[in-house]
């Protein structure tokens, strides 16, 4: 069964004919065609697939599209601004915070959100704020080096 | 996942009319976090998803007059861990409701949703059984309330009929001198427990008497259960190492674990007791403070 | 050593791409045409086919081409083909949970889906067989008829003599360790997208730590011309070994695309992925070790099953490894090795980070401890007794050049405290310590070990690399192009890597036995040395100076002595549109073996470099629960020259990450029936952020490798040595020896409760 959808990403409108089971992760992979948000697990436990809806992460593989209707939605490719970089994706360059990147723009939209709350998170708060996005690559020292790094820059500091 | 019809009422009483509709096999969804899991991977195959997304008045955090407080069932978990009256009124909910999943999910799931997917491990059930919390339940046009520990009925399972909604949960208020904490035993940073433990200890007047204890165990039985029997041991008892041992020991006859991939029974047990145990002697610890941290 | 570029813990070259979400994996990519393929795979880990009945999938509206054993080639395959042990699609018998019965290509997901519920497959239900002393056992039912026993293959190797060397010994420790199967869990699956055209080439878009040996595996098991194979890699999700060998979705793909003329994308589900994509060995290991009373080490003695699962994968290599890797560690004169294969009804074993090396290291380190405790000496004064030392042949022929191992081991036992908290730290809190060996540059395993890269310069001075150094994630791509921009004199931006074509890239072997930075950084660095002696010449004659007193660096050209700099655009721009001669290099590094040796009679000759390593933990353990938190793991590895910092540190974080999940959580189990019941996240645990400690990597500098700038492989060894030295570290907290990882909670409980059984 196929119904309207209106929904906004990264601020623009799309209106769309989608099948009521489809998954917000498929709407805006298949039909939006915006692939930087990822499939992990499809089970709502690697974060692989975050985007931010109404500015909240969220694991888009557990959120039926229509679940979605008149939100907003923010993916890996709306942060930052033509060809600058968010300073949490700048952050996440500098200090090495990827590897094989899978799970980079998942754990960049969590870290965001989290920075956006509470701009100066302790060490236990990042572990925390982050604990929903797997990576198996980095061993998470050089992540949360990042989340620092980003809170640093968001202050009006610079990386070290 | 397979296809299915989808409504979004905007009444709760035409939600509880299509989740009546004798024909179909229709599903409430609320966050979504269980339901679409178990369609995708666990044979769940409804005709009808209901969304709950546009009904007014499930989604609101209540400071009740007389101390209380009640919870939209689709109040969002991460609402229930940062809501100031209920940090304020019933810490150890916010507590247990933090310790469910990651942000992502608790931006999704929801307190009715948790409770209502009746896993034995659900990590809000024990601390509010403890609590004596209450479900609303209703039809879309009458209510009833039963007992949250009474609301579950086997794994999966509640006391839910066709056409019923969870539509909040009550917390009455914290009776004077009680102590209220939920412990949890997990695998790593983020997964379900393997043993919960929820107790809420009322003690005498300057002592560290039990007054009233309610204790729960999660993850040990069919359904989030009361373990009554050590309740019954703890009444009227002055808490100390001797009455605690003797408390988690019974705690752990009462427990029926099975083994899962999470635990064997046998480890189940040890952790019921150890738990058990430090729940107990916080509260004792607390008593004997005066009632503080 | 001066550099500019190596050595700099300088940004990933595909970092910005990755973090803004426009790097493409092969499951992003988009094709006109493309179909959904999906398999069926046996409910049954050991099963009779009796019949399949495809009629109604194939009636299906939206089903193009529906597949079984009848519609694919009949070849049999294996990594080894002298192994080959099974079919692209099971024809009269199922040997694992997952097995690849039948598979579907549609217009959509939801249809193919369908399509999978409606074939018919009537199975006979044969006995399972999960453990290997059940596989073992006379009599037992075969998992592969006609051969002579589910033991499929073993191997022997002796230096010294372990009998007399046992005699002499004043300590002997015996003990039996166990290690079970993991996944790799790379957060992108295992999927494809096959094209056959009408050209009958077969064009597949997929994922591969070794494209030009998987192109092979293709061809060979499609019984077609290699020619006729071109594979495409994307950006990469990870690898870890998973992605060495051909997974059977290439070529059912290939065969569902022939049948329908269509490009077929087939996608790993995660539980697919869990259940099917292979595993680590699982090994049981029976070790002795021997030493005389002043602590040096003269024999071990090992005899290692391992789980070869199903079917044939890197079981015997894996094995051999592992034997190379336990003889030369402590370089022990004496050592007997018996491994062995078996066949059960489990997914199949491949490669995983440590090839091997973790299990053996888990059995070698953590008995060493016992051996220092019978012998009431201090576990890190045995092994200072024992080290390898530089530029030393150990007697199982291992010839070990650059060595940093007393380095790195007094560095981590001085970072991890060890005066202070050995034996005396806080109750409940321990330390422990493990060294280990591992390849710093893959090995000559293929009778030999080679690399080429190509170097052109465009003419306005950028260059373009091609590669064949397969980036899976941990980075290779940027170390190939600091080595050439190093060599080069340009800027590392100016590097262009390209590396994702078989039709493009030189021959190789893939990236495994943490041989990219070794063997491809020699070619690149070859191709890079070829390419700027012609950038040399081109720039001595414009400028009119010798070749030899010209200078290149950051893309700067200018001759020695003189201050006038010139962008080394010009000089590109002057060879190519004054004399139309562009400016490129090719490079080779080839690694035979040495003269007179075979494959097997080399043996750890076929190592061409080794790293070796420390790493030292603090745990607190909760004895009521056996929670075993690990406070702190200090790593020191030596990466010969570290090509870059940040990434080398990268892969020591990552591979311990890896190293605790071993050690305390991962593992997949079964139930009765061989069913894979922690398929999911959930389940089988990965270490989330939450559960890393602090971590510190140190890269330890050595000298006298032939790598590239001295460099060795890192990939690796940073996975090795945690297992046990976080097992001696629970040992040293609360003196409980576990012989078996993952070291559970409920296993920690038992041994304490034991424990106490046997002290009253």
């Amino acid at each position: 069964m196929k119904r309207e959808l209106h929904i906004r990403v990264n601020g623009d409108e799309y209106h769309l004919l989608v099948e009521t089971h489809r998954t917000l992760l498929e709407v805006i992979r298949d039909e939006i065609g915006l692939t930087g948000t990822k499939n992990g697990c499809g089970q709502g436990e690697c974060g692989a697939c975050t985007v931010l809806l109404d500015g909240e992460p969220v694991n888009s593989c557990l959120v039926l599209a229509h679940e979605a209707e008149g939100h907003d939605v923010l993916t890996i490719e709306g942060l930052g601004s033509g060809d600058t970089l968010h300073p949490v994706q700048r952050a996440f360059v500098e200090t090495g915070a990827i590897q094989c990147g899978y799970c980079t723009p998942g754990m960049v939209l969590t870290a965001k959100a989290l920075l956006d709350h509470n701009p100066t998170p302790t060490r236990a708060e990042i572990l925390e704020g982050l604990k929903g996005n797997l990576c198996r690559c980095t061993g998470y020292v050089k992540i949360v080096e990042a989340v620092e790094a980003a809170s640093c820059l968001l202050e009006g500091g610079e990386i070290e | 996942m397979k296809a299915f019809d989808y409504v979004r009422p905007s009444t709760l009483e035409e939600a509880c009319a299509v989740l009546a509709d004798p024909a179909g096999s229709a599903k409430a969804l609320a966050g979504g976090t269980d339901v679409l899991v178990q369609m995708r991977a666990a044979g769940l195959r409804p005709s009808v998803v209901v969304s709950l997304k546009d009904v007014p008045g499930l989604n609101f955090i209540h400071a009740d007059d007389d101390g209380g407080v009640t919870i939209g069932a689709v109040t969002p978990l991460g609402a229930v861990e940062h809501s100031a009256v209920i940090k304020e009124r019933c810490p150890a909910v916010a507590q247990a409701a933090a310790w469910v999943g990651s942000v992502q999910v608790r931006n999704r799931a929801t307190i009715g949703g948790n409770l209502c997917n009746a896993a034995p491990s659900a990590d809000t059930a024990p601390i509010l059984i403890a609590l004596g919390a209450e479900a609303v339940i209703t039809d879309g046009r009458e209510e009833r309330v039963v007992l949250l520990e009474e609301f579950f009925t086997g794994p999966g399972q509640t006391v839910l009929g066709r056409g019923e909604l969870l539509r909040a949960v009550r917390v009455p208020p914290a009776p004077a001198r009680s102590f209220a904490t939920y412990l949890k035993t997990f695998r790593s940073a983020m997964d379900c427990c393997t043993v919960g433990v929820g107790l809420c200890a009322t003690f005498e007047e300057g002592s560290a008497a039990i007054k009233d204890v309610r204790l729960a165990l999660g993850a040990v039985a069919p359904t989030p259960m009361r373990a009554r029997a050590t309740e019954a041991l703890l009444a009227g008892r002055e808490l100390d190492e001797t009455t605690i041992a003797a408390a988690s020991a019974k705690a752990v006859e009462e427990a029926q674990p099975i083994d899962d991939i999470r635990a064997s029974a046998a480890y189940r047990e040890v952790l019921v007791e150890v738990m058990s145990r430090r729940v107990l002697t916080a509260a004792c610890a607390w008593a004997q403070n005066g009632g503080r941290g | 050593m001066k550099t500019c570029i190596v050595r700099k813990g300088l940004p990933r070259i595909d970092a910005i791409p990755k973090v803004s979400g426009e790097a493409q994996y092969t499951v992003d990519l988009k094709m006109p045409g493309l179909l959904v393929g999906k398999i069926l795979r046996s409910p049954h880990a050991h099963a009779r086919i009796k019949s399949i009945d495809t009629s109604a999938a194939k009636a299906l509206d939206g089903v193009l081409a529906v597949i079984t054993a009848e519609d694919v080639p009949e070849n049999l395959f294996a990594f080894y083909q002298w192994q080959a042990d099974k079919h692209i699609l099971c024809t009269d018998r199922v040997r694992y949970v997952g097995d690849e019965v039948a598979a579907v290509a549609a217009m959509d997901d939801d249809t193919a889906e369908a399509a999978l519920d409606l074939i018919k497959v009537e199975y006979e239900a044969l006995p399972v067989i999960l453990d290997i002393d059940e596989a073992m056992k006379p009599g037992a039912q075969l998992i592969h008829e006609g051969k002579e026993s589910n033991s499929t293959w073993s191997v022997d190797r002796l230096f010294g003599d372990p009998d007399k060397a046992l005699a002499e010994c004043d300590y002997v420790v015996e003990g039996t360790y166990v290690t079970h199967q993991l996944a790799h869990c790379c957060l992108e699956v295992s999927n494809c997208i096959a094209k056959w055209d009408k050209r009958d080439k077969l064009t597949i878009w997929t994922n591969a730590q070794a494209p030009h040996t998987q192109r092979q595996e293709v061809a060979r098991v499609l019984g077609i011309p290699r020619r006729n194979v071109r594979i495409i890699n994307s950006t990469m999700g990870g690898g870890f070994g998973s992605k060495l060998v051909m997974d059977m979705k290439l070529p059912i793909a290939s065969v569902l695309s022939r049948l329908t003329g269509r490009p077929v994308r087939i996608v790993n589900t995660r539980s697919e992925e869990f259940t099917t994509a292979k595993t680590r060995y699982p090994y049981t290991l029976h070790l002795k070790t021997g030493a005389t009373k002043d602590g040096k080490i003269l024999v071990r003695d090992l005899t290692l099953i391992g789980d070869n699962g199903a079917y044939h994968d890197k079981g015997p290599a894996t094995i051999n490894f592992s034997s190379m890797m336990f003889g030369t560690l402590y370089n022990v004169p004496n050592i007997r090795f018996h491994g062995e294969l078996v066949y059960t009804n489990k997914a199949m074993g491949t490669a995983f980070r440590g090839f091997g090396n973790p299990q053996v290291t888990f059995a070698t380190e953590s008995q060493i401890d016992e051996l220092a405790e019978k012998m009431g000496m201090d576990p890190l004064e045995l092994r200072r007794r024992n080290v390898n030392h530089p530029d030393e042949t150990a007697a199982c022929g291992a010839e070990v050049c650059g060595c940093a191992m007393s380095e790195c081991m007094e560095l981590a036992a001085k970072e991890i405290g060890w005066e202070e908290k050995r034996g005396k730290g806080a109750p409940l809190r321990g330390v422990g310590l493990a060294n280990m060996v591992h390849t710093g540059g893959g090995g000559r395993f293929y009778g030999f070990n080679s690399a080429e890269a190509i170097i052109k310069l465009s003419d306005e001075g950028t260059v373009t690399l091609i590669t064949s150094a397969l980036d899976m994630g941990q980075g290779a791509h940027t170390a190939m192009a600091q080595i050439a921009a190093e060599e080069l004199g340009v800027r590392l931006e100016d590097i262009n890597v390209l590396s994702h074509d078989t039709e493009l890239t030189p021959y190789d072997l893939g990236s495994w036995g943490s041989r990219a930075t070794f063997m491809n950084g020699n070619a690149v660095l070859a191709a890079a040395e070829d390419a700027r002696q012609s950038l040399v010449e081109a720039a001595a004659e414009m400028l009119e100076a010798d070749p030899a007193d010209i200078l290149v660096e950051e893309s700067k050209v200018w001759v020695k002595g003189s201050h006038e700099k010139h962008d080394l655009s010009e000089v590109v721009d002057h060879t190519v549109n004054e004399h139309g001669e562009p400016i490129s290099g090719i490079g080779r590094f080839v690694d035979h073996l040495p003269e007179g040796y075979t494959i097997p009679t080399a043996f750890a000759k076929n190592i061409p470099c080794f790293s070796f390593g420390t790493q030292a933990v603090e745990v607190e353990v909760d004895p009521e629960t056996g929670q075993v938190n690990v406070l702190r793991v200090v790593a020191a590895h030596e990466t010969g020259t570290t090509i870059n910092q940040t990434m080398a540190e990268g892969q020591l974080e990552g591979s311990m990450a890896q190293g605790i999940g071993f050690a305390l959580m991962e593992r997949l189990v079964h139930d009765d029936e061989g069913r894979i019941v922690n398929d999911r996240f959930l389940d089988y645990k990965i270490p989330n952020i939450g559960d890393v400690p602090e971590m510190k990597a140190y890269c330890v500098e050595s000298v006298g490798t032939r790598g590239p700038f001295g460099a060795k492989g890192i990939g690796e060894p940073g996975l090795v040595p945690t297992a046990p030295a976080i097992a001696n570290a629970i040992y040293d907290a609360i003196g409980v020896r576990l012989h078996e990882v993952p070291m559970t909670r409920e296993q920690i409980i038992k041994a304490l409760k034991e424990k106490r059984a046997s002290e009253t």
